[in-house]
């Protein structure tokens, strides 16, 4: 299993390498550590949702392991959780 | 079109603070003192006007702004390092911007060439390897249509082919949003909105955020954000920094739309947005998508009813949005390019409607209201009206010999309070700061400097001194004459300023500050100062003065107000033409100002110009001369005294002075001086005012009684007659009577010419002879 740690910051800049990090580890399940993230921005979600569909895609497990509050909150805002965020951390909003 | 034309005037006088402000801050990057924030505002300021500008579809001035606020957003993200050099370019760029607003406002034109030549410039600094980059700019510009425009531009500004496709809508689409809404208010909950946020790739390059708009949206009540990613591309294939996905928001709120609407304030443009009342499910925005695809040339006829359509909060532009976004980076140019066109326009209503309302609603800023100046005009003569009234009631009650302890004149000391805290208020209303003026002047000093080949830096103070409304609007024609003067004349060129072991490049100082109840305007230099003996030997040769005429310093740097004379000795573009300070003068002394000049050979000169604060109302002392009443302006009295035979002395044949504890100043019989009398009595049957002129020169000027202080209202002589020396203006007494305000300057002035024997150049020195 593959497992990339997620920046303190996901924002404009951390988009590329993001992509670039996670293309590399295709094929194989991955685990993305997101206990660190302070700040999470449109351009890394994208790179995120895309990177789901593609692990679906290959029908290997993709998890987000220890999301920090902040990516949890900024997910929710996106209305990204279904996507990226596992059961437990789901169902707060109505 | 009424409407219309009112909103576009706002905007124009909006621009004309942005452009301000980003003048400042460019002047502020250059002198180094520029914070990130100030490279914001600069950017925010240029980004607002191109905003504005999109929503009337004023393309050369969105186009030619667009590469700007490009560079300038790469300044801001630290692509591209802020410099003096780039901050100079700037500079010349907001410069050019500013003619662009003008041109669009219909007055006077851009010099196209000098504006494609920037642009070239602009999009350099922004990217210097794309070195042959003013080809899409160019092709943009020669262009007729918005849509004949985009396939052109595609690949390296497909930002550009948006925008154009945005300026083919100019303002109906804005009406009909009005309309839908109120429609569907009627049937939605009252407190729902759905938003549609369909962000571009520039908002992202921007450093803007869609998490932080949320998080803003989320303030003004619950919030619910429906992703959508349909045309987010495989991961592979994804450009990492293109924007794919979009958000439906269900938002709960008892705020209105202007307040959805500012949250996206700062991305206008880079992000498209509906606003509608009431919940749209994903279904309805569904059909929606199906209805609109609408063709380039239906999107061109802004007056057709489909677009209506277009307004709803259809995904129908992020269909295919998608790939015109993914147009700078490498995949899929090919199709991208033909795409471009039809595909993005269906955001123009979007933006259009988001726009105008940013400029009609002032949002926050609704403390500030717009009135007729005429309006003000009116009140201010109504209230001077009510303080001559004031004056004569109080006086007529005087007169029937009322104790001051009585009810009635306790009652009337407080109206008189009254009257003066309305007219303090009122004159507040139309005093400015002399900042609209100011800020007008780095531009010229540029240019001028430019002209001449000489290094200038333009000093300014106290922008924030107010002054009458009526006196700004005239006093920009005097300094911008007198600062071209400062550095064709004043200057001296790099070189020699070098050999002359100066700093190569020039200081003009501009200044404001009031002064004796007036403001004054200096404008100095650090440049050579006046040459007198040419200027001397210049006059005598165009037969100005006699040869043998002796002449102090300050006379003699006074002579370059004579009509005629110029000291240039080949006509410059930009100060000569023949016209001179002798046009200044007059223009001053039409306005009931006085200029002068001081000059340090080697070190600079300084002109001063001191005009009245405002032409209303002034507080001043009435005395009696040769029995008419007088007033004297209380600012320039020091204080009053009975003379002693013993103080004072004669000087020369016939003045006198009066010895004022240490020193000596000039006697001047007021009645003399108008030419009410032929004889002075003796000054110890009078009263002695100590004045101080602006110049800081005293003199004692003798009347025959003083009869007290008391505020008059100014009625002008220019206007009503003419000026005459040594009156200020006019007033009318509470009895009824005009009185004349003494102007105390220019009767020290005259009386300085009057005993024109060889004197030292400083008035305070006379006691020394």
């Amino acid at each position: 299993m593959a497992a990339i740690a997620l920046p303190e910051n996901l924002d404009l800049k951390a988009a590329v390498p993001l992509k670039t990090a996670l293309l590399e580890r295709r094929g194989a399940p991955i685990e993305i550590e997101a206990d660190r993230v302070r700040r999470f921005g449109g351009l890394c979600l994208q790179v995120l949702l895309a990177a789901r569909k593609a692990w679906d895609h290959d029908g290997q497990p993709f998890s987000i392991k220890g999301p920090s509050e902040a990516f949890v909150e900024t997910t929710r805002l996106f209305g990204a959780e279904k996507a990226l965020l596992s059961a437990e951390f789901q169902g707060a909003e109505s | 079109m009424d409407e219309l034309e009112a909103i576009k005037v706002t905007f124009f006088q909006e621009c004309e603070e942005l452009l301000a402000d980003l003048e400042g801050g460019l002047l502020a990057m250059q002198e180094g003192s520029g914070d990130l924030e100030t490279v914001n505002a600069v950017f925010r300021a240029v980004h607002s006007i191109k905003g504005g500008a999109g929503a009337f579809g004023l393309e050369p001035l969105v186009r030619f702004a667009h590469v700007f606020e490009t560079l300038l957003d790469a300044v801001r993200s630290g692509a591209v390092p802020s410099t003096i050099e780039l901050a100079a370019v700037l500079l010349r760029a907001s410069d050019i911007l500013a003619d662009h607003v003008s041109a669009a406002r219909g007055l006077g034109d851009v010099d196209m060439a000098a504006s494609a030549a920037m642009a070239t410039e602009l999009e350099h600094w922004t990217d210097p390897n794309a070195s042959p980059a003013p080809a899409p700019v160019a092709e943009a510009t020669a262009a007729e249509t918005p849509v004949e425009a985009a396939p052109a531009a595609a690949a390296p500004a497909d930002d550009d082919a948006m925008e154009e496709d945005d300026l083919g809508f100019v303002f109906v689409p804005q009406t009909i949003t009005v309309e839908a809404q109120a429609a569907d208010a009627e049937l939605a909950p009252d407190n729902v909105w759905t938003v549609s946020i369909r962000p571009k790739s520039d908002l992202y390059r921007k450093a803007n955020e869609t998490a932080l708009l949320l998080r803003e949206l989320s303030r003004l009540g619950p919030i619910k954000a429906t992703l959508d990613d349909r045309h987010l591309p495989e991961l592979d294939e994804l450009d990492p920094e293109a924007a794919y996905v979009t958000w439906n928001v269900r938002v709960e709120t008892d705020e209105d739309e202007t307040a959805i609407r500012e949250v996206f304030e700062f991305v206008d443009g880079d992000c498209d947005l509906d606003i509608i009342r009431g919940e749209a499910s994903v279904e309805q925005l569904a059909a929606l998508v199906g209805a609109t695809e609408p063709s380039a040339a239906e999107v061109q006829a802004p007056s057709t009813p489909e677009l209506l359509v277009a307004e709803e909060p259809a995904p129908a532009p992020i269909e295919v949005q998608p790939a015109a976004e993914a147009a700078p980076p490498p995949p899929a140019p090919v199709v991208q390019a033909p795409k471009a066109a039809a595909p993005v326009a269906p955001a123009a209503p979007a933006a259009a409607p988001a726009k105008a309302a940013q400029v009609e609603v002032p949002g926050p800023g609704q403390s500030v209201i717009r009135v007729d100046p005429e309006r003000i005009d009116r009140l201010i003569d109504l209230v001077g009206e009510l303080v001559i009234n004031q004056a004569m009631l109080a006086q007529r009650v005087g007169e029937y010999g009322i104790a001051p302890s009585s009810n009635l004149a306790m009652g009337l000391d407080e109206l008189e309070q009254l009257t003066r805290e309305i007219q303090d208020s009122v004159m507040a209303i139309r005093a400015q700061p002399v900042k609209s003026v100011f800020q007008r002047m780095p531009r010229l000093v540029r240019e001028v400097a430019n002209m001449t080949g000489k290094q200038a830096r333009l000093v300014m103070d106290g922008e924030n001194t107010e002054v009458d409304k009526t006196v700004i609007e005239r006093l920009a024609e005097p300094i911008t004459h007198m600062l071209r003067n400062a550095i064709d004349h004043g200057l001296e060129s790099p070189d020699e300023r070098k050999a002359a072991g100066k700093n190569p490049e020039g200081m003009v100082r501009l200044a404001a500050l009031h002064r004796s109840g007036r403001i004054v305007i200096e404008v100095s230099d650090d440049g050579k100062g006046i040459n007198r003996e040419r200027v001397f030997s210049i006059a005598v040769k165009k037969g100005l003065i006699a040869p043998d005429l002796q002449l102090t310093d300050e006379e003699i740097d006074n002579l370059i107000f004579l009509p005629g004379f110029s000291t240039a000795d080949k006509i410059s573009d930009v100060s000569g033409r023949g016209v001179g300070m002798d046009v200044v003068k007059r223009s001053v002394q039409a306005l009931g100002g006085r200029i002068s000049i001081t000059s340090r050979p080697g070190q600079g000169s300084t002109f001063t110009l001191s005009l009245p604060l405002t032409l209303a109302v002034l507080d001043g002392m009435v005395v009696d001369v040769a029995g008419e009443t007088l007033v004297v302006p209380l600012a320039a009295i020091v204080e009053s005294l009975r003379p002693k035979p013993e103080e004072i002395r004669p000087l020369g044949p016939v003045g006198s002075v009066l010895a004022v504890r240490d020193s000596f100043v000039p006697l001047i019989d007021v009645g003399l001086a108008l030419g009410y009398r032929d004889q002075s009595p003796p000054p110890t049957d009078g009263v002695v005012l100590l004045v101080e002129g602006e110049d800081g020169s005293r003199a004692a000027l003798v009347a025959d009684a003083i009869h007290g202080q008391r505020q008059v209202v100014i009625k002008s002589l220019e206007q009503n007659y003419q000026q005459v020396e040594g009156v200020a203006a006019a007033t009318i007494l509470g009895d009824g009577r005009v009185a004349l305000i003494l102007d105390v300057d220019a009767t020290i002035g005259m009386r300085r010419r009057e005993g024109s024997t060889p004197r030292p150049p400083e008035p305070t020195l006379i006691a020394a002879e």
